[in-house]
């Protein structure tokens, strides 16, 4: 029995160090975040003479976390609810292949996946003005609706797919309409692929930053990342204010995850799956 | 049972389709399409355009240094990450697999970079990294190396090496659990049968275990392909928009921003519009070759496993 306590010690040491890794930089962040920017120069590698919570209000202000955190909240759950409903809809209307045009519309969405944001999100900014949206929330929700379709009909497609018939079928018998057989039978049965597709598109809204650089240039509809960015250009060198700033951008994500941990890594790993 | 016409009964479930259809043509198909319309002119981005040019923007991409230096970085990130996902990443997932205590944790940990952004992700490896405040440059002196220590991501040689530990370290958790669930996968029976045929734990890996795990690889293999050629946000947080230093960190993602919007040190001549849009169509069009080539490559290699 000796050599597999060997290796079980091994194994829990590789673990140890590469968890480590992934580790020491944020908690480097965090403490670095509580340092007045003397300790910074004074004690550089060590806890701060001083917690200086300040760094959090004076953040909190200065790069309006209280703006840019509403805008990511309300921007990422509009784009997440639209782009999932509008993906299960398209994913019940094509799970028939042997439907005219349903294999060919699946093909399209799909193929979504590959446009790189630099391409459109230029003639995007064009398409929006004419529109007369641009400077507001849907500047952004309508463009991350559509980029979500893709990932939604990919996943939410197959899932329909091989959903039993019977319960439709007795509902139309029942005389349900397709709207309803959708909404009372299709959508409950559909609740994990949902959630996959929710928590894997709301990752990528909550975190993209080339998308709002771009079309979220007012400063009163930036999301986090980009408000950190520009705040760090006017602020470069006041490092306790630019990490507590960081800090309470990714605050929210990471707590939402270590939470749902396990649904987190399931609906990520299903849509990359299939992808 | 409601009566339904015959062309409700063929068509019918176009209507689900319909509403998506249109966000998705509007924000999607139509930018595409006007992304072509707008690299066969030449526009700035401000006043009236100068008109129709034909191939010209193309001609002067194809023929010009930065796009091919540019993409070379890329494909640099892209091979580098590969390689680290396919070893380190693999090697971590068989770990885990053995179900050692606290698998859990672990798993949460590896994969927490995923959830982070790369802004965040940027930042937290600018503190790293920094020749000031930084912890790498004490932490090489304190284990005798440090002559080695440096302002990193200034150095020429190596903001690029740079770039490919962040993004690793961003990414490593996707190999972590699409490995981890492919390994989930592989039946035990499979395994001891060829433990009674006498393979040892090396062959068995290797000659049962890893041919299994070809959908995970594939899978891994185009993420990281699409993730390290749009590559954008972690590039421009560690070394700014114009690949500092001396454009060694330069790649397709900051190259089009930059001939968009400007940077820092850019005239008003240097920021054209319709270039930028050609740029990234070109971008476009080479990674959809890239990926079918990849794709029917991997697939063949999951058959024949």
């Amino acid at each position: 029995m000796k050599p597999r306590k060997v290796e079980a010690a091994a194994r829990h040491f590789l673990l140890c160090a590469a968890s480590l890794v992934v580790l020491v930089p944020i908690a480097y962040v965090v403490i670095a975040s509580f340092k007045t920017l003397p300790d910074f120069f004074a004690n550089p590698y060590g806890f701060p003479e001083e917690w200086a919570w300040q760094n959090y209000v004076e953040a909190w202000k200065q790069a309006r976390i209280a703006t840019t955190l509403t805008n990511s909240v309300i921007v990422t759950a509009a784009s997440v609810l639209a782009s999932t409903f509008l993906a299960a809809l398209i994913g019940y209307g094509l799970a028939r292949k042997d439907k005219p045009l349903a294999l060919a519309l699946y093909t399209l969405f799909i193929s979504g996946m590959l446009v790189p944001v630099q391409m459109i999100v230029l003639p995007l900014f064009v398409v929006l003005r004419e529109l007369g949206v641009l400077g507001t929330h849907l500047a952004l929700i309508l463009p991350y609706t559509a980029l979500g379709l893709p990932m939604g009909v990919l996943i939410l497609t197959p899932l329909i797919a091989t959903l039993p018939r019977d319960l439709a079928d007795a509902a139309r018998i029942d005389g349900a309409g397709e709207w309803q057989i959708f909404r009372r039978v299709v959508l409950p049965m559909l609740r994990p692929g949902l959630a996959s597709v929710m928590i894997l598109n709301g990752v990528w809204m909550w975190n993209e930053f080339f998308i709002p650089l771009v079309l979220a240039f007012r400063p009163s509809t930036q999301t986090l990342p980009v408000g950190i960015m520009s705040f760090v250009g006017t602020y470069s060198t006041e490092w306790g204010l630019i990490f507590a700033s960081v800090v309470m951008a990714t605050a929210p994500a990471v707590i939402a995850y270590v939470a749902m941990s396990r649904q987190f890594v399931a609906g990520l790993t299903a849509g990359a799956v299939k992808g | 049972m409601r009566p339904r016409s015959r062309f409700s009964r063929r068509y019918g479930h176009l209507w689900f389709v319909l509403p998506g259809l249109v966000v998705f043509a509007t924000f999607l198909i139509y930018p595409m399409a006007k992304a072509f319309q707008l690299s066969f002119i030449d526009w700035s981005g401000l006043g009236a355009s100068n008109g129709f040019v034909g191939l010209a923007n193309y001609r002067e991409a194809l023929t010009s240094p930065a796009l091919y230096l540019a993409a070379w970085h890329n494909v640099i990130l892209f091979v580098a990450i590969l390689i680290i996902q396919h070893t380190l990443g693999l090697f971590l997932a068989v770990q885990l697999n053995a179900r050692p205590r606290f698998m859990e944790v672990y798993r949460t940990i590896l994969f927490l970079p995923v959830i982070l952004s790369l802004v965040a992700t940027g930042f937290i490896w600018t503190l790293m990294l920094s020749p000031n405040i930084g912890i790498l440059n004490p932490l090489l002196e304190a284990v005798g190396l440090g002559f080695l220590a440096g302002s990193w991501l200034d150095d020429p040689r190596f903001a690029l090496a740079c770039i490919v530990v962040v993004q690793a370290w961003n990414h490593i958790g996707w190999a972590v659990v699409l490995y981890l669930s492919g390994l989930q996968n592989v039946p035990q029976e499979l395994r001891e049968a060829a433990q009674i045929d006498g393979a040892n734990a090396w062959q068995r890996f290797w000659a049962v275990v890893f041919p299994l795990l070809a959908p995970s690889f594939t899978a891994l293999t185009v993420i990281t392909f699409i993730q390290n050629i749009r590559v954008f946000d972690v590039v421009y947080v560690l070394t700014g928009p114009v690949g500092a230093p001396a454009g060694r960190t330069d790649v397709l993602g900051t190259l089009v921003y930059r001939t968009a919007f400007g940077a820092a040190g850019a005239t008003t001549a240097d920021v054209r519009l319709s270039y930028a849009v050609t740029l990234a169509v070109i971008m476009f069009v080479a990674m959809l070759v890239c990926i079918s080539l990849l794709v029917r490559v991997l697939r063949r290699r999951e058959i024949e496993a």
